[in-house]
């Protein structure tokens, strides 16, 4: 049975519509998914008029959603009605997968300003949903470039604080976290490395004892408890080994950690995962890109990515049932 | 400075210091002159000619040694034989397994290579990787080469460490400390002058006249206004508004996730970070095998391969020269523009210099 996705418009005045019409006009999709797209058919009107395709408009269905009255589109504007807009689609899709009426949700890019003024007292629209589904396990970000994921101890925290907030017991369940979505993903054993904090992964305790102290009993517990599980690896050279295929996953310890190296690795075309939720989620890793909206130019790399873990995801999730 | 870099026979050879006997220095030296010559300028290497011969053996590399008493005859002997300025260990090497009694001609090798380039007899210095655990147990003082070079090099000298490979050049601005220490250690003064001297590097070594220095942020997006830490804010940015008052084209503070990629590394000569791993990440991602490290700043030109000893390796034949020779190549680049800077200003101030 192919899973039921639902795909949602983002944010409507950046790139999100175009994007979404871009996959739509993509028939691989059909293959491996059902499609309905859920929002307000003129906004998918405005994306499939921008690329100026109408290509398979039969093999994807409309769910009309109008949360928002009288909402206009003012491109490359954050709006606080797009920004509730953008919420009660989250809201209602991901509820509707919890309730077994779809099986995974893929949504395209989302305006973080744009959901403030619409009344997001959150401070992501991860936890936003996680609400939403009365969901209160342990979730997080996962970004995913090609075979590789990575998931982080520390996020947008300033580095000065990073260190501080290194415990086992965080890198452990960062590491456990990452494990159990990769199986969610359909990875049978993830190989999961864990990187350093310090240079040259503290050089034997010449440049910090994070290593000693921290993350290496980590490792070890994770190890104990049957995890594949390797590190800490000097974050130099941990995601030339995890692009050689050495590695499944990366635990990074910091924002940019992972974020030079994916970026670097593959700008524009990763994933992220909200890994973790009762529901499989997942969106492309760039923004609304508000300089380009309309023109037809933004690359749909990042979306058809976003699509196919999300099918994966939800099979395994289908498997399980 | 006098003028010493090109003769009327060509340019100078380029000498080549051990570094760790125990790691792979040797072998990779070997390896470049067997697979690289022709394409290298002329190098000597300081080491013990009859290990050396003894190594090559080993591995199966078929590279004549000849030992050499004056750097100049390297130029005559490079096509045929690797050039060795012959020198000796106190303790037997055993590969892999470092020894503290061999710290001394170590670092004599290293005063020699500096001594030479000195005194105009050799273009520039290409340093093998040391170990400095070895180094300082035997009561080495200095953090590392770059240090030591410095003072070798005299009073006044503020060595600037900068990696670079044909697609990306980095300048960490704090290098081997653990991570919690690297934001105390960074202010706008030292900003400034790293950029500053990048920038004069750039365009006295590199040939890039009016270089372009993007600096990095410190904190995830740059701080976001404040949001994610206030050192954007109040140190990162006001160096550079500092460095664009000296005339440096600098722009930043960049947000250090999104200025790696092929497009963004289009807009600069060189990416000024703010730690270790901010400048490390990107460029073994690009370019694992072909980095350098360059040392702007010294009076002399001095390069090195971008990796340590290797001693898990050492001995194995295993080792990648591709750093090493990368790093020969640019040395002499370098020595080749410094020296034609230097005889055009020599013409300009005496006749026939």
């Amino acid at each position: 049975m192919k899973p039921r996705i639902t795909l949602l418009l983002g944010d409507r005045n950046g790139i999100g519509p175009e994007l979404a019409a871009k996959l739509l006009a993509d028939d691989s999709v059909y293959e491996k998914a059902e499609i309905e797209v859920m929002g307000d058919p003129a906004v998918l009107a405005e994306g499939l008029a921008v690329i100026g395709s109408n290509a398979n408009q039969n093999r994807y269905r409309v769910t009309e959603f109008l949360p928002v009255d009288g909402i206009q589109t003012t491109r490359a504007k954050e709006t606080a009605e797009a920004g509730a807009e953008m919420l009660a689609c989250l809201s209602h899709a991901a509820k509707r997968v919890a309730a077994g009426e779809a099986d995974g949700v893929v949504f395209a890019p989302l305006n973080k300003q744009a959901m403030h003024m619409g009344g997001l007292v959150h401070d992501d629209e991860m936890r936003f949903i996680a609400n939403e589904l009365g969901y209160t396990g342990a979730f997080g970000e996962l970004n995913v470039l090609d075979k590789l994921w990575t998931t982080r101890v520390t996020s947008h925290v300033p580095l000065k604080d990073v260190a501080a907030n290194i415990t086992s017991e965080a890198v452990l369940v960062s590491t456990r976290f990452a494990d159990e979505t990769l199986r969610a993903a359909g990875f049978e054993k993830p190989r999961v490395a864990v990187a350093a904090l310090n240079p040259h992964a503290g050089d034997g305790g010449n440049f910090g004892r994070e290593e000693i102290d921290i993350i290496a009993p980590a490792v070890e517990k994770a190890r104990a408890e049957g995890l594949e599980v390797e590190g800490p690896y000097p974050s130099d050279t941990v995601f030339v080994r995890a692009q050689r295929g050495q590695h499944d996953a990366v635990v990074t310890m910091y924002h940019d950690q992972g974020q030079i190296a994916m970026k670097l690795m593959g700008f524009g075309q990763g994933v992220t995962v909200l890994g973790g939720l009762p529901v499989p989620i997942t969106t492309c890793g760039h923004g609304t890109g508000y300089d380009i909206a309309g023109q037809g130019i933004a690359t749909e790399k990042a979306i058809q990515n976003a699509f196919a873990i999300c099918v994966d995801m939800a099979r395994s999730r289908l498997a399980a049932v | 400075m006098i003028s010493h870099g090109a003769t009327s026979h060509g340019a100078l050879p380029v000498v080549i210091t051990p570094g760790e006997p125990a790691g792979i220095g040797a072998e990779i030296t070997l390896a470049a002159w067997a697979d690289h010559r022709s394409e290298l300028p002329a190098f000597a290497l300081i080491e013990d000619p009859s290990r050396l011969t003894a190594l090559a053996k080993t591995l199966g590399i078929a590279v004549p040694v000849v030992t050499i008493d004056d750097i100049a005859q390297a130029t005559a002997h490079f096509a045929d034989a690797l050039p060795v300025l012959a020198t000796e260990y106190t303790a037997p090497i055993k590969a892999g397994h470092p020894d503290p009694a061999n710290a001394a001609t170590v670092i004599a090798a290293i005063e020699q290579a500096v001594a030479l380039v000195q005194s105009g007899k050799a273009a520039a210095v290409v340093t093998n990787p040391i170990q400095k655990s070895s180094l300082h147990a035997a009561g080495f003082k200095h953090p590392g080469h770059t240090e030591f070079l410095a003072e070798l090099a005299g009073p006044g000298v503020q060595p600037v460490m900068m990696l670079a490979c044909p697609e990306l050049r980095v300048v960490p601005a704090t290098i081997h400390v653990a991570l919690t220490e690297a934001p105390r250690l960074l202010s706008r003064e030292l900003i400034v002058e790293l950029g500053r001297i990048t920038a004069e590097g750039l365009a006295r070594d590199f040939a890039i006249p009016n270089p372009r220095i993007a600096v990095a942020g410190l904190n995830p997006h740059a701080g976001e206004e404040g949001g994610m830490g206030r050192e954007e804010i109040d140190m990162i940015r006001p160096a550079v508004e500092d460095l664009k008052k000296l005339g440096i084209d600098a722009f930043g503070p960049e947000p250090p996730d999104t200025m790696f990629h092929a497009e963004a590394r289009a807009r600069y000569d060189a990416a000024l970070c703010m730690y270790h791993d901010q400048a490390l990440i990107p460029i073994k991602t690009v370019d694992f095998w072909g980095g350098i490290n360059v040392t702007l700043g010294l009076p002399f030109v001095r390069t090195s391969p971008d990796h340590g000893t290797g001693l898990a390796i050492a001995g194995t034949g295993t080792a990648d020269c591709r750093s090493l020779v990368a790093a020969i190549g640019q040395a002499a680049r370098m020595a080749a523009r410094r020296a034609a800077a230097d005889l055009n200003a020599g013409a300009n101030s005496k006749a026939g210099a």
